[in-house]
Formats: C-alpha cells, sequence, structure tokens
C-alpha cells in the first residue's frame, strides 16, 4: 500500500476519534518544566552527586592544568597507547593534544565508511579509551548530552572499555528541559543540517539481565570518567 | 517454548506451575514497583507531568496524520527512505528485499517491539540472514529458543546456571556461577557479531515530527552499537510512537525512564535523524524508517484509541498481581499484562483464545494508577469483556461478573461498596494469604490456582501503596 493510501484510512479512522483527543491534548501545558527536582544550590555537586550514583566517576578540577594532569593519571592507568577520539579541537582543552603526543598516545579518529568500514572498525577496536567534550551536562540525573556531527564521530564515546569525558562547569544545565531549551536556541532549525546524532549518556552500561544483577559494561563502555574543569 | 500453541488456561496453568519463574517474577516487578515508585515520589510534580505527558500523547494522535508526513518528508530529504507499511507482510517483505538488494548477510538488532509483533526474525531467517539479538536478555533466549517473560527483563526466568551453559554450548565460556564473566563472554562474542554485521535494526520510542527525527533508549549500549556500526541502519516504528515537538521528548524520556525502571534517564538515548552526513566520520550510510500501521489505524478508529498512548513502561505490568503470578509467557502475544491484554486482541484478532485476555484481570485498578500517561485500562478490559460476549466468543460463566463489575466502575460509591464487600468475601475464601478462588468471571482460570490475597482490611490500593514502600527499601 501507498503513503497516500495509508495516509487516507489514518484520516478517516482520525475523523471519528479527533475532537475527543484534541479535548485531551488541551487539558495540560504542552511546554516541558525545565527541571523535576527540587532545585540544588550547586549544580556542579548534584552533577556530580548523581553521576556518581550511577558508578560514573567526576574529577572536579580548578583548572586546565589540573585538567591534563587528570587526563594524563587515567591514560597512565589504562596504559594507552591509542584512543579513540573527537577532533582534539571540539574537546576544547588547550594542551591536550602536546599531552598525549608526550605519552605516545596515538590519536585514531574514526572514518568509518564505504569500502574501508569493516576494516577501519577492526582497526579501533583493541583501543583502550574514548575521548570526547560534550554539548551539555545537565545535574538532576548525571547526564551527557553529545552532540555528534564532523569531527565529533559518535564511537568516540561508545567503543573502549572507558569513556573520558571533558567538560566545563558552565555547560552544566539544571534539567533535560533546559538542556532541549537550549539545544533548540542554539541550533534553532538546523539542529540535524549537518548532523544526524544525539545522544545523552547516564552513566556507564548496564544491565540487570541476569538475575536482576547489576552489571556494567555489557556493551558500551563499563567506565565513565568525567573530568569537570571549573570555569572562573 | 512453543507457549502460543496452548490454550490460555493451560499457559496459565503452566507458569503457576514454574517455581523458578514464580520466583524471578516477584524479584523482578517487587524491585520495578519500589524503584518506580521511588523515582515518582521523588519529582517536584508528579501529577502535573503525567497529566503533561498525557496531553502530549493525546496531541501527537489528534493530528497523527499531519505528524507523519511531517516525519517522513524531513528522513527522505536527508538522504533516508520511509516505508509505509500497512501491515506485518508489507515491513517484512521491505526489510527482507532491502537485505536481499544490498547483499547483507548478517544482521543485528537491538529490542523492539514492533519488530516480535510482526516476526521479523522468523522472516529474515528464513530468508537465509544471519539474526542476532543484542539485548543481553534477549540474546539469552534467542540461544535458549525462547520468547520474552518480560517486557523489560526479557529473560528473568533464566536462572544463572542456566545462563552459564548456555554461554558454555554457545560461546565455548567456562562454566561459572559469577555474572560478571558471563557479562564478559556476551560482550566480547556480540561484539564481534556488531563489527562483522551489514545491517542495524532497532525500534523507535519515539518518533519526532518537527526536527524529523527518532529517539531510542536503552541502557546497554546495544542499541548505540546497531544504529552506528552497520552500514545500514532499519527502524521499525508503530506509527502511533510519535510527539509533535522535540521538546515533547523532555517530558516523555523523563516519564519513561521514571516508570519503567525507575531511572531519572535511560543510560543512554539516540536522536537519529536520517543517515550520517557527507562530512561525519561515522553513522550509517543508509537509513530506512519502517512506519508500521498493523491495524493501529483501526484502532484510531475505534473505542479503544486510549491505549494508543502507551509508551511501553512495563509500569502496568509490574503492578498487576496477575502479571505478577503468571508473567508474559502466559499471555500468548508479544504484548503482556494489563495493557497486553487490551493490545494483543485488537493487533492480533486471529490469535484463537486473545478474547480471553482481557479476563487476566481483577479490574483492581493498579495499572491505571501507575501509568505515566493515565490510561484507562480496567475501564477498556470491561469493554473488551463485553465485546466479546456480543461477538458470541465468551463463554457464558466467564461473563456473568461483567455487568456488576461495570456497575461498579461507573459507581465509586458502589464501586467502594463492593470493593468491601470483595474483601469481605476474600477473607472468608482466603487461607494462608492466598485467595482460593477470585469472583467472577476470574474464578474459571483460577480454578484450583492460588492468588495473593489482599491483606487484612485494606483495599488493594492501599496494599500496593505499602507493597511499593516495601519495595523500595530492597
Ligand atoms: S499502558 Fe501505561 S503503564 Fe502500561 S506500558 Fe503502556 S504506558 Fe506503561
Amino acid at each position: 500500500m501507498s503513503r497516500e493510501q495509508m495516509l487516507a484510512t489514518l484520516r478517516t479512522s482520525l475523523a471519528s476519534n479527533r475532537a475527543w483527543l484534541e479535548a485531551e491534548a488541551h487539558k495540560a501545558s504542552h511546554t516541558p518544566p525545565p527541571f523535576v527536582l527540587p532545585p540544588a544550590d550547586d549544580l556542579a555537586a548534584q552533577f556530580a552527586a548523581e553521576l556518581t550514583k550511577l558508578e560514573g566517576r567526576v574529577y572536579q578540577v580548578a583548572d586546565n592544568e589540573e585538567a591534563l594532569e587528570t587526563l594524563a593519571t587515567l591514560l597512565e592507568e589504562r596504559q594507552a597507547t591509542t584512543a579513540v577520539a573527537w577532533d582534539l579541537a571540539e574537546i576544547g582543552l588547550p594542551g591536550l593534544d602536546k599531552l598525549l603526543a608526550e605519552r605516545g598516545v596515538q590519536v585514531l579518529e574514526p572514518v568509518v565508511r564505504d569500502e574501508v568500514r569493516k576494516a577501519q572498525l577492526q582497526v579501533l577496536e583493541p583501543a583502550p579509551v574514548c575521548l570526547s567534550g560534550a554539548e551539555f551536562a545537565i545535574a538532576e540525573s548525571g547526564s551527557l548530552v553529545l552532540y555528534h556531527g564532523p569531527g565529533r564521530p559518535r564511537l568516540a564515546s561508545l567503543l573502549a572499555p572507558a569513556h573520558i569525558a571533558v567538560i566545563r562547569s558552565d555547560q552544566i544545565v539544571r534539567g533535560l528541559g533546559e538542556a532541549m531549551a537550549r539545544l533548540r536556541e542554539r541550533y534553532a532549525g538546523t539542529l540535524f543540517d549537518v548532523t544526524s546524532n544525539l545522544t545523552l549518556i547516564s552513566g556507564p552500561s548496564r544491565t540487570a539481565d541476569i538475575e536482576m544483577t547489576l552489571s556494567l559494561g555489557i556493551h558500551g563502555p563499563p567506565e565513565l570518567h568525567v573530568v569537570l574543569v571549573q570555569t572562573p | 517454548m512453543a507457549t502460543q500453541t496452548l490454550h490460555f488456561h493451560d499457559r496459565v496453568d503452566t507458569a503457576l506451575h514454574d517455581e523458578t519463574l514464580k520466583t524471578a517474577l516477584e524479584r523482578a516487578t517487587t524491585r520495578f514497583v519500589g524503584n518506580r515508585a521511588g523515582a515518582i515520589d521523588a519529582l517536584e510534580d508528579a501529577d502535573g507531568l503525567r497529566r503533561q505527558a498525557r496531553a502530549l500523547r493525546a496531541n501527537a494522535l489528534s493530528k497523527l496524520d499531519e505528524l507523519l508526513v511531517r516525519l517522513a518528508d524531513q528522513v527522505e530529504a536527508r538522504g533516508g527512505k520511509v516505508c509505509w507499511a500497512a501491515d506485518g507482510e508489507a515491513a517484512r517483505r521491505y526489510i527482507v528485499d532491502l537485505a536481499r538488494d544490498r547483499g547483507v548477510k548478517s544482521i543485528v538488532k537491538s529490542k523492539s517491539m514492533a519488530s516480535e509483533e510482526i516476526h521479523l526474525n522468523h522472516a529474515l531467517e528464513h530468508a537465509g540472514f544471519e539474526v542476532v539479538e543484542t539485548d543481553l536478555g534477549e540474546y539469552i533466549i534467542q540461544l535458549a529458543g525462547e520468547t520474552p517473560s518480560h517486557i523489560i527483563a526479557p529473560a528473568i526466568h533464566k536462572t544463572r546456571e542456566q545462563v552459564s551453559a548456555l554461554f558454555e554450548k554457545h560461546l565455548g565460556m567456562t562454566p561459572t556461577t559469577e555474572v560478571p564473566p558471563m557479562i564478559r563472554a556476551a560482550r566480547t562474542a556480540l561484539r564481534q557479531r556488531f563489527l562483522q554485521a551489514e545491517m542495524g535494526i532497532s525500534g523507535v520510542n519515539f518518533g519526532v515530527a518537527d526536527t524529523g527525527a527518532i529517539a531510542i533508549v536503552e541502557n546497554e549500549g546495544n542499541a548505540r552499537l546497531s544504529t552506528t556500526v552497520p552500514r545500514i541502519h532499519v527502524a521499525i516504528m508503530g506509527i502511533e510512537r510519535i510527539v509533535e515537538r522535540f521538546d515533547d521528548l523532555a517530558v516523555m524520556l523523563q516519564v519513561l525512564a521514571r516508570s519503567a525502571t525507575g531511572q531519572k534517564l535511560s543510560v543512554y538515548t539516540s536522536i537519529i535523524s536520517g543517515p550520517a552526513r557527507p562530512d561525519e566520520a561515522d553513522g550509517p550510510e543508509e537509513f530506512h524508517l519502517v512506519l508500521l500501521d498493523n491495524g493501529r489505524s483501526r484502532i484510531l478508529g475505534g473505542q479503544y484509541v486510549e491505549s494508543l498512548m502507551c509508551i511501553r513502561c512495563g509500569a502496568c505490568l509490574n503492578a498487576c498481581p496477575v502479571y505478577q503470578a503468571i508473567g508474559g509467557h502466559a499471555y500468548g502475544g508479544v504484548y503482556s499484562g494489563p495493557i497486553g491484554a487490551i493490545l494483543t486482541p485488537l493487533l492480533q484478532p486471529d490469535l484463537p483464545d486473545a478474547y480471553l485476555l482481557p479476563q487476566a484481570s481483577s479490574l483492581c485498578g493498579a495499572c491505571q494508577e501507575v501509568c505515566p500517561v493515565g490510561i484507562a485500562i480496567p475501564d477498556m478490559l470491561l469493554r473488551l469483556r463485553a465485546d466479546a460476549v456480543k461477538a458470541g466468543k465468551a463463554h457464558p460463566v466467564e461473563t456473568a461478573g461483567i455487568k456488576s463489575y461495570a456497575l461498579m466502575m461507573k459507581n465509586p460509591l458502589v464501586y467502594r461498596a463492593g470493593g468491601r464487600a470483595a474483601r469481605l468475601g476474600s477473607r472468608l475464601i482466603g487461607r494462608k494469604g492466598r485467595i482460593r478462588h477470585l469472583p467472577p468471571p476470574l474464578h474459571l482460570w483460577t480454578h484450583g490456582r492460588d492468588f495473593p490475597q489482599p491483606q487484612g482490611s485494606q483495599s488493594f490500593s492501599e496494599w500496593w501503596e505499602e507493597r511499593q514502600k516495601k519495595g523500595r527499601t530492597q
């Protein structure tokens, strides 16, 4: 059946219930609340507490220098020689390129397309860490909002056993409603013009499918580390 | 497990005699009920959010034709393809033909109720493709050759020993009673499947009309991998699963996660619009959106239209005393629990005993109380029972109680009086905290079976509230 036929059937059906549905639709406001929990004073502390509850790790650092030190430790602990990463410029931490070069960490920028797709995937697969930034962080739910796109590949928060993300405290919003409203303001009608994907991440990959026992890292990274840099 | 070939009453009987299932169901539903209650109580304005969620679903359904066109047009403008599938056959044919045409060998799937509804795996396997379910629970039951027992936790009826034996047989894992090594074995095996697959198939939690996107929620990361790694992504969406605006997601994603598992948000929410753009480094090169009607437009025009507001959170299943006792298999259809008892007879009217499902309810009202979009489930179950009588399907004795129930549901005073009478009655017939016989029409299929009894002189809602509190501390 074609699109027009299916739509015609739909319209005929809808005719008998449209009025009732419209009445139901008008029974509450359609504007989402910017946040849903009682407000907290310190958004950075709230974000850190929430993500920690989800088994994520948050490192609140005072400046870029301390952020680089934290990253160095995380890379060292994982003996990383490769990393699946965003364009370093997109992560927005000055000195990161130098740090990675000094430590001999080779940045693998995924180019997973066309005939090289499967071969590329096998090259990326062994990398021990993923490195990314984020568009926003959400305090209430301990979430990261990753606006993927050119220079911001999706695999750089997905493939490796550890995902390390760098964000700044002024990127934290209170709730999901606020995050979505800001995204709309920032990109208006162009949200999906040059990118096909927006992902919210709230903690490491988890499952409770075996006897309701919580286990981390079934498919996505079992470890999520967020380096949270205080903005002056 | 060929549960579908048994009669409904026999499936109920089988379930009630399965001790492993009973323990697993109790563990899962108690946990889910408690987690949900905690997450809803924490909200500043839980009732307001719920009313918003309902209004947004009603709004989307009221202009469903227009919204689907907006979604489809934008998907196509971004280089995606849209299949308008009037029924399961059309959807299956489109996907099988596509896989053949593109030379696909191996397919990874993330959880999708719509694909189960149309028995897509069977069609794909029949056509010679290798299909792997990648949600851990779905993977386990695929290896075991069974069907899901719970909407959120499909393999809860499997013990760790059974999972270990399956992984030993299929993955060569060393037998263990520890869960972490099983997780690692599954991760390793499934990761290679992802990297080898040419096609990923996903469901859709919400289509978003104004941005031309789809939203998929999950906790494991298998949906992210399925929609990112293979060259082709096919998303299957029931046509009713749509919202008008991007911002509507801010309400829907939160009520969904809180109602389903008590999470504030699911671990991963992917919002996807078309195939990867030319300058993107990864993501699928092809994106196909299958818009599945399969009986939904019929529901849209009838008296059960409200059931299309459902966001498949599973809260009504966990809250339902009947579901807690019999689990998902007994319902025989893809959708189980209170909402399944409505959707199955409507979407799969050909299932021989689907008309019996609306009787798998004590009409206690717990389902409607927890439903994040306030669907009037007990009311619809009653009407479906009446329909079955009118159609001459239902057994005369099975329908004896309908009139008095209908009266009770319509009139709160009578309902309360009736509730008191029923409590008195169950005290008389109950022993050791189990109900021996339920009032008609339920008594027929509880013959010889025990049901948990509402405690003391409490009403069902009081009882559930207490249960929820109990669950929360666990
Ligand atoms: S009917 Fe309501 S409670 Fe049940 S699954 Fe649907 S949305 Fe959830």
